[in-house]
């Protein structure tokens, strides 16, 4: 079959952008094992306030996981528990949220932390917070009425 | 008598299009943004934490 010198030059720029860019999306899913936020962990909603971790909401320190701190959040409507919160810089935090009510977002802006609370499910990310200064957690799901007025605050500090 | 058309010793010229050129330009312009913009959002999601 005859091909025209560019026909091949552009067929192989097309298969080979398409190769690169399959390849990261796998090597980060399987290699560097990346997942969704939600990922199989369930809980009860009605039950949130009663079962660990998320009767303590907010920071607490851990030990002996791959991890320092675990971050609890719960949302509801039209709030976030913890309102405000510290975390170290340089710390390795596992955000842990979910809602008590309807769906609703969690994206600290500026960072790659975004997920969809869905009630019943657990979202769970690990990151290091290695940037000083205070971001804003913002509800990115029409949750209801008060849905403009649901925020919260971390604060990265130098401890 | 009609002639018929068949037995002329005319050629017909065909306009050389074979040319891909203008195809190539623009099939690079294409392939050179999406490769830039995926790349600028990658490398903004390996820069935030």
């Amino acid at each position: 079959m005859h091909m025209h010198k560019f026909e091949k030059i552009w067929l192989i720029f097309g298969i080979g952008a398409l190769v690169v860019f399959l390849s990261v999306v796998g090597v980060s899913a399987f290699y560097l094992g990346n997942k969704p936020p939600s990922c199989l962990t369930t809980i009860d909603p009605e039950k949130v306030d009663t079962q660990a971790p998320f009767n303590k909401p907010g920071l607490n320190k851990v030990e002996g996981k791959e991890w320092d701190y675990e971050l609890v959040y719960v949302a509801s409507a039209f709030f976030y528990n913890p309102a405000e919160v510290e975390v170290p810089l340089g710390a390795k935090v596992k955000v842990m949220a979910t809602t008590k009510d309807v769906i609703h977002g969690f994206q600290v802006a500026g960072t790659n932390i975004n997920m969809m609370l869905e009630p019943g499910y657990v979202n769970e990310i690990v990151t290091t917070f290695d940037k000083e200064g205070e971001y804003l957690v913002v509800c990115n799901e029409y949750c209801g009425t008060g849905h403009h007025l649901m925020s919260s605050k971390i604060k990265v500090v130098k401890k | 008598m009609a002639k018929t058309e068949l037995k002329t010793n005319k050629k017909t010229e065909i306009e050389d299009s074979s040319s891909l050129k203008g195809t190539m330009a623009s099939v690079m312009f294409l392939g050179i943004f999406l490769v830039v913009t995926w790349v600028s959002v990658y490398f903004l999601f390996l820069d935030r934490f």
